[in-house]
């Protein structure tokens, strides 16, 4: 195997810029977890203020990140492989509309804005995000198992 | 602004404008706002939305020639136009008028996205947040009672988010946003130079969410009485940016000395002295998003050492789920308002007619109110001028729309009432911030020959 066919071998959405801009909302929705937690404990504004920043943050690099997947998905013209791409994408997408629904729930003020609704949308938010993230890697590996025998693939 | 934090915040301010109707919090299920007017309004289970029900007018200036709208028995216009963000009048002993003209200090910091869409929704819906001019007071002279002043002169100048005005002797007090200011006053001044004294400080920055300090000297003149607001809706700010807000003050005017008379009002405004009782009436603001019929504004007699309710809880015992940690004992004391005026019309201005010389006959000894109006409904509420009949010191009656038109039927704002006054003749003067002018209601000549 030459250096050139094992490139060609590597997972589809692997794009540095992709990998930059999905980690935020990796960050920002597990961080939005922690201060709701924080605030259901203390009762201290400026946490439910932390959670409002870091949904809005994780949401916009999130909307960046499934631009740029779907760029790459779209400009690269390798055949996929057996694991397909479609539970990642939706995964994806859902965990963008929770926190979505999760930050119109913190724009509510005080208390409510986080207990009980806000806590649990960013709890399920975490969770679908985990979920999703294992896929993702299934569908890297797998494609990566395949795609170092290109010949049975084409 | 042009950060993206920014950008994303006004999409998500139009979707929240337009998504609503959407989600089924459309107008069709707005109570009838007559039903929340009087002693026992209708109170619906409170709501919390995704997406608060809203509605923003849109600004357009008054057309030359074009006023309010009232009845056959009165007659409205322009006392003075041009005026920078008037906010509230204060009729001096030699009929001279002031204006108040204001704007908000503009101080309130970004502390979440939200609060980019609400300073941009501010922005929308009112002239003086973010311009400059305004901060100073106007004088006026009608010296023959016409309706057209003869004098106009800048009275002071240099204001700081200024609101309440108040004469006691040759002693003119005047409300910043953050002090009260003592003047030295000559009567026929049309112009007062000297740099003022500060009397007591007030609660202004940091934050000043709701900055407008509402000013009434008692009868006897040693005592002033100041409204000063909340600094939040609901306490998004802690309970620490709560300190002494929310209340009535009581300043002692000889040493500036202050102690809390009332507390729980979340925004009170339109301090005055009932003309039968005595009693020190305000309007008063009540909490937002718990739905469009929730809470309702209201007027009350304001009674030494009362609790009426804000943050815990509104109308008595309704306990607002939103404040942690909750304060049952604080509840339990909570004062049920005299005269609810239905839900967010943001009264903000108060006068009685205590003579009823100047309007038609039937409307002495009540009290007009001036109401601002808000977005935070469906269906339009506020924008007009309302009359609350009085007897035996207590309202006794339906309010009644006195002024209106403020808001035409396609939903754009000409003007917005805000602070009232009647002056020498018994005439209503109302302050319109958007609109930059003060109009002038009095009773139709017929109506005057009638009585």
């Amino acid at each position: 195997m030459t250096r050139d066919e094992f490139e060609a071998t590597a997972p589809m959405i692997d794009h540095p810029v992709f990998l930059i801009l999905v980690s935020f909302p990796i960050a920002c929705f597990s961080g939005a977890l922690a201060t709701d937690i924080a605030y259901a404990r203390t009762a201290d504004f400026i946490w439910t203020d932390f959670s409002d920043w870091l949904l809005l943050v994780g949401i916009a690099f999130g909307a960046l990140a499934a631009i740029a997947g779907l760029i790459q998905l779209a400009t690269t013209r390798r055949v996929l492989g057996r694991q397909p791409i479609w539970p990642f994408a939706i995964g994806s997408a859902l965990v963008l509309i929770l926190a979505f629904l999760d930050n119109l729930v913190h724009t509510h003020d005080a208390w409510t804005s986080v207990v009980p609704t806000g806590l649990a949308l960013s709890a399920v938010t975490v969770a679908a995000m985990f979920v999703t993230v294992v896929l993702g890697s299934a569908y890297g590996r797998r494609y990566s198992v395949v795609v170092k025998r290109p010949e049975r693939v084409l | 602004m042009k950060s993206p934090a920014a950008t994303l915040a006004v999409r998500l301010a139009l979707a929240a404008a337009a998504l609503p109707v959407l989600m089924g919090a459309g107008g069709s299920e707005d109570l009838d706002p007559r039903t929340q007017i009087g002693p026992n309004p209708a109170l619906p289970e409170a709501r919390q939305f995704l997406l608060p029900p809203m509605h923003l007018p849109s600004v357009v200036p008054w057309k030359s020639g074009e006023t309010p709208k009232v009845g056959a028995d009165l007659r409205v216009e322009a006392f003075a136009t041009g005026l920078q963000n008037p906010r509230s009048i204060y009729v001096l002993p030699n009929g001279d008028v002031l204006v108040v003209e204001s704007r908000s200090p503009g101080i309130e910091p970004i502390r979440r996205p939200k609060n980019i869409v609400m300073s941009w929704i501010e922005s929308r819906v009112t002239s003086g947040a973010t311009s400059t001019g305004g901060n100073r007071i106007t004088l006026l002279r009608d010296s023959h009672g016409s309706g057209k002043p003869e004098v106009r002169t800048v009275f002071l100048d240099h204001l700081y988010s200024p609101f309440g005005v108040a004469l006691v002797g040759n002693d003119l007090y005047v409300a910043d946003t953050d002090a009260i200011l003592r003047f030295p006053y000559a009567p026929g001044e049309t112009r007062i130079t000297d740099p003022g004294t500060v009397l007591t400080p007030l609660p202004g920055g940091p934050i000043d969410h709701h900055w407008t300090k509402s000013l009434l000297a008692s009868e006897d003149g040693t005592k002033l009485y100041v409204g000063v607001g909340s600094n939040s809706n609901i306490t998004e700010n802690g309970i620490g940016a709560e300190r002494e807000r929310a209340a009535i003050w009581e300043v002692d005017r000889a040493t500036g000395a202050h102690r809390i008379f009332a507390s729980g009002l979340r925004n009170p405004n339109g301090l005055s002295w009932e003309p039968q009782s005595h009693a020190l009436w305000a309007v008063v603001n009540e909490r937002d998003e718990l739905g469009p019929d929730l809470v309702p504004d209201y007027m009350t007699s304001v009674k030494d050492g009362a609790f009426y309710g804000w943050p815990y809880s509104y109308f008595g015992q309704h306990v607002d789920p939103r404040v942690m940690p909750q304060r049952p004992d604080l509840v339990a004391k909570a004062i049920v308002p005299d005269y609810a005026l239905s839900s967010h019309v943001a009264p903000l201005g108060m006068v009685f007619d205590a003579a009823g010389e100047g309007m038609p006959a039937r409307f002495r000894g009540g009290a007009f109110v001036g109401e601002h109006g808000s977005w935070d409904r469906q269906v339009f509420n506020g924008y007009k001028v309302v009359f609350v009949p009085f007897g035996g010191g207590k309202p006794n009656g339906m309010a009644e729309d006195v002024v209106t038109g403020f808001l035409d039927d396609g939903g754009h704002a000409h003007g917005r009432p805000v602070g009232l006054a009647l002056d020498r003749t018994g005439a209503l003067l109302i302050a319109d911030d958007i609109g930059n002018t003060v109009w002038r209601v009095h009773a139709a000549p017929q109506a005057a020959d009638a009585r």
